[in-house]
């Protein structure tokens, strides 16, 4: 589990799919080195949760 | 806020599941989840069933009483177990492949007894497991595995199959759609009665790749090009458009039967017929129809067996026929309509 700045993200579950990166509409997310990251803008949409066919990302809530 | 306690339903000690990266099957899994434990829907109530397939892996990731079944025969099972325990919610988790190609027949039947299980068919268009071969489902023109200058063949219209015949629920969505495809699946675990929701899904690997996708989300967008969602509610869906489709039972005209008063016939100054004598009343020779019952005699002559060019030879004219109207149902009620015309002698 790998907290960024508004999501935690699984990296044991992810498969690296980019869909998370592609539904966002802020395009905050990106896949770098392998790892799903972050950069300053989410609005906590939950359109990355919402879309993830593998349980592998989280909003943080609040 | 997203509700996280789904999670309970699914077996995410064996997580990562076995998908391709992007594959829909996921997103179906998730989002049934979703629903069903929305609806308080646990082991302890609950059984899903799935076929074979990639698709057919879905069963065996929740923390339900699940059942694998051969190829095909996931409607058998599931409406089986409805049989034996009308108690439980049945669910069908499984393929276009395995429910309409090898599973066609079941889909039929199934649906035509109309028991109480949903079904969701994660519909790729392909035969994902084996290899991304032309299925049932697969767009005509498609090219794939073993149709490289495009898909010959119409595809089965199951929009169409499954709406023939009231009562039926059958929706279509896409995993794209996400509050539609939420509504959907909620919608159909709610029906009373055999509930289909055919959700257009994406087999990115063996499928979306050769058709020249790069992602599972370019295939999205290739899917809301293809189907809109169809305002209000239908009783059928065209083949481009995303909605329910559902039709309850015709209700049933019920007559009210009014049970006719039989007059009482008064018999006293009536001719007294001995056996021998009402022999002779067997229809013959311009003569009229008699026969005996519980003491009176009844004119039969009337009745449409006798008439016309094709009349029936009378076999039981000129009898006391007590014994045999008795052990007969409905008989009774038959003869006294005809007209009684006198007494049997004991
Ligand atoms: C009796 C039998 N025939 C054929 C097969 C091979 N087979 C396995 S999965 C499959 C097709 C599955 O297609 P679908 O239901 O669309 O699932 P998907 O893999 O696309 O999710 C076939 C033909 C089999 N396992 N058993
Ligand atoms: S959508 Fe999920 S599985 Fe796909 S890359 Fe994002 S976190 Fe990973
Ligand atoms: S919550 Fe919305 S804005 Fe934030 S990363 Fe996810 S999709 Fe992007
Ligand atoms: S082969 Fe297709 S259907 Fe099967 S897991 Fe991969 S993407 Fe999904």
């Amino acid at each position: 589990m790998k907290p960024r700045l508004n999501v935690i993200w699984n990296e044991n579950y992810c498969k690296r799919c980019i869909l998370c990166v592609e539904v966002c509409p802020e395009s905050v997310l990106s896949l770098e080195r392998d790892e799903i990251v972050e950069k300053p803008g989410c609005i906590r949409c939950y359109q990355c949760e919402r879309y993830c066919p593998d349980v592998a990302i989280e909003v943080m809530d609040g | 806020m997203i509700d996280r306690s789904y999670k309970e339903l699914l077996k995410l000690g064996r997580f990562p599941h076995t998908w391709c990266p992007g594959c829909g099957i996921g997103a179906v899994l998730k989002n049934v989840a979703m629903a069903m434990k929305e609806l308080g829907w646990n082991n302890q109530n609950t059984s899903v069933v799935s076929g074979i397939g990639c698709s057919g892996r879905m069963a065996g990731y929740m923390n339900l009483d699940a059942v694998h079944t051969p190829h095909g025969r996931a409607l058998t099972a599931a409406e089986a177990i409805k049989t034996v325990r009308p108690d439980l919610n049945v669910v069908v988790l499984s393929g276009d492949g395995d429910l309409g190609a090898i599973g066609g027949n079941h889909l039929l039947h199934t649906s035509r007894r109309n028991p109480d299980i949903t079904v969701f068919c994660n519909d790729n268009e392909i035969y994902g497991l084996t290899g991304g071969q032309a299925g049932p489902t697969t767009p005509k023109g498609t090219k794939t595995v073993t149709s490289p200058r495009g898909e010959h063949y119409q595809p089965l219209r199951l929009n169409r199959i499954l709406t023939t015949q009231a009562p039926y629920f059958y929706a279509r969505t896409t995993v794209y759609h996400l509050n539609h495809f939420k509504t959907c699946i909620r919608e159909a675990l709610l029906w009373k009665g055999f509930s289909f929701v055919d959700i257009i899904s994406d087999c990115i690997e063996l499928n979306g790749r050769r058709l020249g996708f790069k992602t599972a989300h370019q295939m999205f967008k290739w899917f809301e090009e293809r189907f809109h969602i169809a305002e209000g509610v239908r009783d059928h869906l065209k083949d481009d458009e995303l909605g329910i489709a559902k039709k309850e039972v015709e209700a049933e005209v019920k007559v009210e039967v009014e049970v006719e008063q039989i007059p009482e016939v008064q018999i006293e100054g009536l001719k007294l017929f001995a056996l021998e004598e009402l022999k002779q009343f067997d229809g013959t020779e311009g003569r009229p129809i008699y026969i005996g019952y519980k003491g009176k005699v009844y004119d039969i002559s009337a009745s449409p067996l006798f008439q016309g060019e094709k009349r029936m030879r009378c076999h039981i004219a000129g009898k006391d026929l007590t014994r045999d109207i008795e052990i007969a149902p409905h008989g009774e009620e038959l003869l006294f309509k005809f007209p009684v015309v006198g007494r049997l002698k004991e």
